[in-house]
């Protein structure tokens, strides 16, 4: 997946830096958000007391009908059941965007747990997963920042909003950025993937909170349903007969402990789970239950089997006289996964949620609530028709709805605004095609600011022809220097100056990329001919690739501080690697490291935008 | 419960079942697979004097190996480092010589390198002057050959195309590919599957070897008279049915070698066979038994191949396959010994043995060792 990775490191400090800065920021607007909502809320409240009843306190938060809509059905009771759901994914989903908030996330998501969580899947899905790891390489600001206040806003909105649409709503927008994050960032939750097993997340844990958000978003006829507890537990009841099937399935390695003097499949996942950063007590229960697992591999599997197997046929069967200690022994079950299998999921700096245990845990309990709630008498109020849309979108009918807001509506609209300042910077970051160049300044370093005269230089072009900087007087120049038989970063760098110069648009006519061979021995015209040749850099209009007798370019290296050796024993010439950008006046304007880094994509995109952006620098400063 | 959720949750169950139950393919049981051409480590031999290829280095990353080139001067009995400057060596050198003291190197692709710059030296690699071949060599170890006299090169290209410069090593153009050749009607008892090694022959024509599809066939081809006819020697009867590759095809003094795989899989053996005046001879074949030539090496004095799992052996113009001792841990290529016998180059990271097999000797005598001074980490 060559798109996914950055290149750069996870602990690189300018990205990090870069990122916490990009969260203050916007915590600070997500603050704003809410005190601008508070404060309307208290005017309008203000302006309109008769709509919020006596006391103060809004009359949907007590219950009952606001005194202004007479017309409107009083809510019914929110059931136990969904109560949990709401409460417990809605702090699930807090938790995980605090995860994300995690230093190393901006960097390292695509490439250390994407790519990997992807990697022995099948093609297709690969493909599908890199499209998104590359977006976020591309852009690892806005992309973290996106999944930080997109989940704490899903969260907060499921726990804030208990009652009619917005609540609803809520739970829908639980299902869509779960289905988001379970292709993407869980790779379908591996199911397409060979060593899938209940014990270690499958189906994704994603797909859980996608589970619970459908069921939080069932109308409220709905809501004290019998159905819905049967439906919950007969679907956790026959998945989990599913997972002790494929559990027992022959062939697989979970009926091993060790196999041709390897770990099993189990004792093999637990293993490499041990060395995740944790408290050295973590990884001890993990190396002794893997200890353990290679020891009694069959008898851990034939457990597992028929715990699942019996769990899931008792949920299956819906009696709540069997149910409640199906689940009693499924939480225990979940929980013992979670510590000795799943080593929590959230360790390391990269974890991105507390995996599947828990969810699925928190989905048993919310079917057995829903199985086992009473029936609930329907509001006396006479039901009447609900206003129209037209009836709504009257001004007086907003202030009504307005001043009736309880806290809760508040709370859920500034949840939504969460969101908004999570995903309206990431689309816009994802309509740009070019990497942020903060990952180019994380590899080069800050740039220095200059003004003094460029030393001029004459010297013979790929053509042949002779070209002096003073000839290039009224262009802007990107200068640096390569080595022509480069073996790494001068092709790199190549094409981010020809890259740069796209980004130029219409601007690139006043600006020439110009290389100065870096080698000296390997500087006749022919070597430049061939490495423009072989980077496909005859075609732009604007790129020289000047050399000269090794006086002359030894002349000009030292003028420009470029040092260039020649190595013994095979390597490659030792070189600076060093940009300038000149302004149209001959004027030294910029001095950037040109180290070109990995070479990924994603840094090869950056640097380009860091290159233009100092083109457009000096052209705006001449 | 429903029925409609009870179907539904089987559904779901079977579809994960089925998903996870995909188990790794077993290992392929295809045919057995052909002998490949040794790797570029190597030696070669000049007037002036005796010539070895080895990657050094020692690392899991290619990057950080340097294939080296070591001269030993005629006359002399000390080898010494002479890897050509100027670019980095990772891809592999590449040796051919057009005679009167000269050789040049060639370097192999690597990395983001998509040429092959070339090196000329003709003082035993005390300097190299650059030369320059726009496109990338294969990675083989007669990708490259030169014509005595005239210093006209013929390179294989990766991608099986060949080319041929003008005189001293510039002005390249295109000679004949791999296609071409399968479709001509000289070489069409042969349908030329993949190309091995390139060469002139004694007359100064290009010669173009590689694995014929047709079995029991000799995939040299030479151009003669403008036509590309096949030019390689017969084979016994008893080989009619093997699968034939030229592992490597050079020239020596008034003779050209090539260094044959006849068979597959277990069965394969070798065998050099030695053109010289007009005439193929043919070696005994060398029964491989498993093992598969790591490096090869052809000169006046004979051929000596190295094998995996260690093991060496050697034969002369009109002699029969003889084994050496076994070659000292690390050893990568043998040359031709000052003295007669052989040289067997050791390599440990960046440190080089040579060890000494005297004529009529039992066993090899640790002699001259060399630190490279590599520069880990320069590549990448």
């Amino acid at each position: 997946m060559t798109g996914m990775n950055s290149g750069v490191n996870v602990n690189d400090p300018t990205v990090i830096a870069a990122f916490t800065s990009a969260l203050l920021h916007q915590g600070l607007i997500a603050l704003l958000i809410f005190a601008v909502l508070g404060l309307a809320w208290i005017t309008v409240r203000a302006w309109l007391p008769a709509v919020t009843g006596s006391g103060g306190q809004p009359a949907a938060d007590r219950g009952q009908a606001p005194a202004s809509l007479p017309d409107a059905p009083l809510p019914l009771p929110e059931p136990s059941w969904r109560q949990l759901l709401r409460a417990g994914f809605g702090l699930l989903w807090v938790f995980d965007g605090i995860l994300q908030a995690q230093p190393k996330m901006a960097i390292g998501l695509p490439s250390q747990v994407i790519e990997p969580t992807a990697a022995s899947s099948p093609a297709w899905v690969q493909h599908v997963v890199n499209w998104a790891g590359t977006t976020w390489s591309y852009h690892p600001l806005q992309a973290g920042a996106s999944a930080v206040w997109i989940q704490v806003g899903i969260g907060v909105w499921l726990l804030a909003a208990s009652h009619g649409p917005l609540s609803r709503l809520a739970g829908l927008a639980s299902v869509g950025w779960g289905l988001v994050v379970w292709v993407f960032g869980e790779s379908f939750g591996g199911i397409f993937a060979p060593g899938l097993t209940w014990l270690f997340g499958a189906p994704g844990a994603v797909l859980i909170y996608c589970v619970a958000g459908a069921l939080i978003a069932l109308p409220e006829r709905l809501w004290h349903s019998p159905l819905v507890g049967r439906a919950v537990l007969s679907g956790t009841g026959l998945f989990l007969i599913g997972m002790a099937v494929l559990q027992a399935w022959p062939g697989r390695g979970f009926w091993q402990g060790v196999s041709h003097g390897q770990p099993g499949t189990l004792a093999g996942m637990t293993a490499s789970m041990a060395p995740t950063p944790q408290p050295h007590v973590l990884s001890a229960w993990i190396d002794a239950f893997t200890g353990f697992d290679e020891a009694h591999g069959f008898a851990v599997n034939l457990f597992t089997v028929v715990v699942l197997a019996v769990i899931g046929g008792i949920f299956l069967t819906g009696q709540r006289r069997l149910v409640r200690p199906a689940l009693i022994a499924f939480g225990v079950l979940c929980l013992a996964d979670w510590v000795l299998i799943e080593d929590f999921g959230f360790f390391g700096g990269l974890g991105t949620d507390p995996n599947s245990m828990i969810p699925f845990l928190l989905l048993a309990a919310g079917g057995y609530l829903a199985l086992s709630q009473g029936p609930v008498a329907e509001p006396g109020t006479a039901r009447v028709p609900a206003p129209g849309w037209r009836e709504r979108i009257q001004p007086a009918s907003i202030r009504r709805s307005a001043a009736a807001a309880s806290f809760r509506t508040v709370v859920s609209v500034g949840a939504l605004g969460l969101i908004i300042l999570g995903a309206a910077p990431m689309a816009a970051a994802q309509a740009n095609p070019n990497a942020d160049p903060v990952l180019a300044e994380a590899i080069a370093g800050n740039t220095a600011n200059l003004n003094f005269p460029a030393r001029p230089f004459s010297l013979t072009d790929q053509r042949g022809q002779p070209v002096s900087l003073a000839s290039l007087r009224g262009k802007a120049v990107l200068l640096t220097f390569l080595d022509p038989v480069c073996t790494t970063d001068c092709p790199l760098i190549a094409q981010e100056f020809r890259q740069a110069g796209q980004l130029m648009g219409t601007e690139s006519r006043k600006v020439e990329l110009v290389a100065i061979v870096a080698n000296p021995v390997y500087h006749q015209v022919t070597d430049v001919q061939a490495f423009d040749r072989n980077e496909a850099l005859g075609q732009v209009p604007n790129w020289l690739f000047l050399t000269g007798t090794v006086p002359q370019l030894r002349k000009v290296w030292a003028e420009y501080g470029v040092a260039a050796e020649i190595l013994p024993a095979g390597a490659m010439i030792g070189h600076s690697e060093i940009a300038y950008v000149i302004d149209q006046d001959g004027h030294v304007r910029e001095e950037l490291n040109a180290a070109a880094g990995p070479g990924t994509a994603a840094t090869k995109s950056s640097f380009a935008v860091l290159l233009a952006d100092g083109l457009r620098q000096a052209l705006r400063s001449a | 419960m429903s029925s409609r959720a009870r179907a539904a949750g089987l559904l779901l169950a079977a579809a994960l079942a089925a998903a996870g139950c995909g188990s790794a393919a077993g290992p392929a049981s295809g045919p057995a697979s052909p002998v490949q051409p040794p790797s570029l480590a190597t030696s070669l031999s000049t007037g002036s004097g005796t010539w070895a290829v080895a990657v050094m280095g020692g690392s899991a990353a290619t990057h950080n190996n340097f294939w080296q080139l070591f001269v030993r001067p005629a006359g002399s009995g000390s080898w010494r480092l002479a890897t050509p400057p100027g670019v980095a060596s990772n891809g592999g050198l590449v040796l051919a010589s057009p005679g009167m003291g000269s050789v040049v190197a060639a370097f192999r692709p690597s990395q983001n390198l998509a040429f092959s710059p070339l090196a000329t030296t003709r003082d035993n690699g005390t300097a190299w002057s650059p030369g320059l071949l726009d496109a990338p060599l294969a990675d083989v170890p007669d990708a490259l050959a030169a014509a005595p006299g005239t210093g006209r090169l013929l390179a294989l290209l990766a991608s099986g195309q060949t080319e041929l410069s003008g005189p001293g090593g510039t002005g390249w153009s295109r000679l004949v590919s791999q296609r071409q050749l399968a479709g001509l009607a000289g070489t069409a008892r042969c349908r030329l599957q993949g190309l091995t090694a390139v060469s002139f022959g004694i007359s100064g024509v290009p010669m173009v070897a590689g694995t014929c599809a047709r079995p029991g066939t000799v995939g040299v081809v030479a151009q003669t008279g403008g036509t590309w006819q096949l030019a390689g020697p017969a084979l016994p009867a008893a080989d009619s049915g093997a699968s034939v590759s030229v592992l490597r095809l050079t020239a020596i003094a008034h003779a050209t070698v090539a260094l044959l795989a006849i068979g597959s899989g277990r069965a394969a053996r070798l065998a050099v066979a030695t053109l010289a005046a007009g005439h193929w001879s043919l070696s005994p074949p060398l029964p491989l038994n498993g093992s598969a030539p790591a490096s090869a090496s052809i000169g006046p004095a004979g051929t000596a191949v190295l094998l995996t799992p260690r093991r060496a052996e050697t034969v002369t113009p009109g002699g029969g396959w003889r084994p050496l001792p076994l070659p000292p841990a690390g050893t990568v290529v043998l040359a031709p010994g000052a003295t007669g016998g052989w040289d067997a180059l050791a390599v440990h990271r960046a440190r080089l043995t040579v060890w000494g097999l005297a004529p009529g000797a039992r066993g090899w005598v640790a002699g001259q060792v060399i630190g490279v001074p590599i520069a880990f980490g320069s590549s990448g």
